[in-house]
């Protein structure tokens, strides 16, 4: 269950904070001017919202309707809902959209799924069925869910009229409606985890979102390089602004995958989002690069 | 933070109805009993004047309303150290006769533990309010003899188990009872030290009087001296006693000194409910210190270091936070927070929360006593309770289960059984808030 609080110590702005474990991580969510009864309310609707998706699309619990996937449809159609069919075609978009970079099928170690341009399944979209086309291939969402769920949580509260909220799934992926109270944007800091609670870079968010993709805090190489099924390895943070969270999170995945001398051109592919990498250095300044507009 | 600090904290926080209804044995700290007690003084007679008796004369000094007029010790080199401190106070060198002295109205025991309860029944039947260190008695019998005693007589009695005063336990078992962990399923105690256990000894014959605690003629080792503190905190924490209790101990490193008391023990006391709390003592490594941890479903307590871990732990210093405060103050600044994904820590490397500020942490190490782990407070309230002879609630039922299932524990791990209380031990028993 999520904790809950709620606090009037500015009347003229309440807040609502809430925060929960979900996805792997953890969610926390804060929303400004509602009132006691309906900010709770709001908070635990969108818990139950977050919960439900990480049901669908967690590959890791053996009831999830992906889960089924995995195990049923290498080599034959399985049908499945239409969130789950939906969720399976935007990623194929993105797959195509980023040069293969975004593959939900680079879910293992040594699986190689992008090399030869096709995807790791096929979609028929009048059964709303799905095929695995590699023996050992796997779907894995990881990269996809948090940024779907950001969205949903957005929906929610959009809905509910509110009109200044912060929606974190677990620092990486950040969705900002309005801005704060207290100025024309909510700012928010990014650290580089070899040079902790300094600011790498401050993103201005405004009715936007962002996601960072890169080493993982605890040390692991965790993104899949979908041409060869070896991790990517990479000290630097990417960081994708825009819009759209599930967008953001999507190529900051992407992006952090591919080598760096094509990470320009995928960006080219994606009007109204930024892109930028975020390099520690040996003495322990960062230095930050927006894909795009590197001199060569 | 002390009791007056805490219980202060509480009344800010508006928890003072609930602090003290949950805690009903610290009100001798209210300003209400204070006010009851102001110049006042209580008459203590101390009978035992070793190492951790001279560690409560230290306390007892930082007490205005004490007055120590009687030291009794039959080891006059310990009697001497204690007169130091208190060169007005009586010395006797036989507990009798301090407990025919008309002047003492309280009475403090700190002498080995094959002496407690005989020690403690002849100073309630003289009329004595009683302090008496744990463990509460040398045998099963002997303790239920000492528990019916004092009702009968309806004297006041408190007994060692000193963390049931320290306000960091309270607050912690404050937050479990209140569900913070969730479900308890487990309670998990550990106290090992690296060190020989001895005192030293100026001439042979004297050995087995002052290394009492290594001799099963005059203790019952690990179990009552160091288990009895942990298995009140089970209980504590569970609401409820062990149902069955089995254990192994054995002689594994120092035994080549002639004693005969376990240097190594582990036992497991299983609850009604299935939950094991298990003790464990090795006096031959040091490295994991001293733990009382009580496991719930949604997070763990360590009552030793006073944190709380989450199984669900937020990211360390939430950035979300700092933006919730600046909304609250009226400011923007930056918050620093976003980076790649967050993954919830496993236990040992989770930031655990800190259930009070500015607590002292005591490591076990010590064979004395430790600093800030609620002796000072125990002391306080048996003093004012000298002066009021008003018997705490609760808190005696609490220190006779623990001797019970501390002495219970040492007899199963001798005869290798598996061992229940027996019902001609028990005695009413009402969990703690």
């Amino acid at each position: 269950m999520a904790e809950i609080s709620y606090s009037r110590k500015n009347p003229d702005y309440p807040i609502v904070y809430a925060t929960f474990g979900a996805m792997h991580t953890r969610v926390e969510l804060l929303a400004v001017g509602l009132d006691e009864e309906q900010g709770r309310g709001l908070m635990a609707e969108a818990e139950r919202e977050v919960k439900r998706l990480e049901r669908l699309f967690n590959r890791f619990d053996s009831r999830s309707p992906l889960a089924v996937v995995n195990m049923t449809a290498i080599g034959q159609s399985v049908k499945v809902d239409d969130e789950l069919f939906m969720a399976l075609e935007l990623c194929e978009v993105f797959r195509r959209a980023t040069a293969g970079y975004f593959d939900v099928t680079a879910a293992d170690d040594g699986v190689e799924t992008g090399r030869d341009g096709s995807g790791g399944y096929a979609l028929d979209g009048k059964e709303h069925s799905v095929r695995i086309l590699r023996e050992g291939a796997r779907i894995d969402l990881g990269g996809f869910a948090k940024g779907y769920a950001a969205e949903s949580v957005r929906r929610i509260f959009e809905q509910a009229e509110v009109r200044q909220a912060v929606i974190n799934f677990g620092n990486s992926s950040i969705v900002a409606m309005g801005h704060h109270p207290y100025g024309e944007w909510w700012p928010i800091g990014i650290e580089h985890r070899k040079v902790k609670s300094a600011v790498a870079r401050e993103v201005k968010l405004k009715d936007g979102a962002m996601s960072v993709s890169g080493r993982a805090e605890s040390g692991e190489y965790h993104i899949i390089d979908p041409m060869t099924g070896n991790r990517a390895v990479g000290e630097e943070l990417i960081v994708v602004e825009g819009r759209s969270a599930l967008v953001a999170e999507m190529l900051s995945t992407a992006l952090y995958a591919a080598p760096r001398n094509r990470r320009a051109a995928i960006m080219a592919q994606y009007e109204g989002y930024v892109a930028s990498e975020i390099y520690c250095r040996a003495d322990g300044t960062t230095e930050c690069r927006e894909i795009g507009k590197m001199k060569k | 933070m002390n009791r007056k600090e805490f219980l202060a904290d509480c009344g800010k926080k508006g928890l003072a109805g609930v602090a003290l209804s949950m805690f009903p044995w610290l009100e001798s700290c209210s300003d209400k009993a204070q006010q009851e007690v102001k110049g006042e003084k209580a008459r203590i007679g101390m009978i035992g004047t070793g190492s951790r008796g001279l560690y409560h004369i230290k306390n007892l000094l930082r007490m205005p309303n004490v007055e120590m007029v009687a030291l009794c010790d039959d080891y006059r080199p310990h009697l001497e150290d204690a007169a130091q401190y208190y060169p007005k106070a009586k010395l006797y060198d036989d507990y009798r006769k301090l407990l025919e002295d008309k002047n003492v109205d309280g009475v403090i025991v700190t002498t080995p533990l094959y002496l407690h309860g005989r020690m403690t029944m002849d100073a309630l039947r003289a009329g004595k309010r009683v302090f008496c260190e744990k463990s509460m008695a040398y045998t099963l019998d002997e303790a239920l003899e000492v528990y019916n005693c004092r009702k009968e007589l309806n004297g006041v009695l408190f007994i060692g188990q000193q963390r049931l005063f320290d306000p960091k336990y309270a607050k912690a078992m404050q937050m479990i009872h209140e569900g913070k962990i969730g479900k308890v399923v487990g309670v998990r105690n550990y106290w090992y030290r690296n060190n020989d256990w001895r005192r030293e000894v100026p001439s042979p014959e004297l050995e087995r009087r002052i290394n009492w605690r290594l001799y099963s003629e005059y203790s019952r080792g690990l179990m009552t001296e160091l288990a009895c503190h942990h298995l009140q905190n089970g209980s504590w924490a569970m609401g409820m006693l062990p149902e069955k209790v089995m254990g192994s101990g054995s002689l594994l490193h120092w035994n080549k000194d002639g004693r005969d008391v376990y240097d190594a023990v582990s036992a497991i006391f299983t609850y009604p409910n299935g939950v094991n709390m298990t003790f464990e003592s090795i006096i031959s490594n040091k490295h994991f210190g001293m733990g009382e941890q009580i496991l719930g479903t949604e997070g763990t307590i360590d009552l030793v270091t006073c944190m709380h871990y989450t199984d669900e732990p937020a990211p360390k210093g939430s950035g979300m936070h700092q933006l919730v405060a600046q909304i609250e103050s009226g400011v923007m600044s930056n918050s620093v927070f976003a980076g790649t994904s967050w993954a919830a820590e496993t236990s040992p490397l989770a930031p655990g929360m800190p259930i009070m500020d500015n607590v002292t942490i005591s490591t076990g190490e010590s064979t004395v006593g430790a600093e800030a782990d609620g002796s000072i407070e125990i002391m306080e309230a048996f003093v004012h309770a000298v002066i009021t002879g008003k018997q705490p609630e609760k808190v005696l039922e609490e220190s006779y289960y623990a001797t019970q299932f501390a002495l219970l524990a040492d007899k199963a791990m001798h005869e290798g059984a598996i061992l229940t209380l027996d019902d001609k031990y028990r005695v009413p028993y009402t969990p703690l808030g």
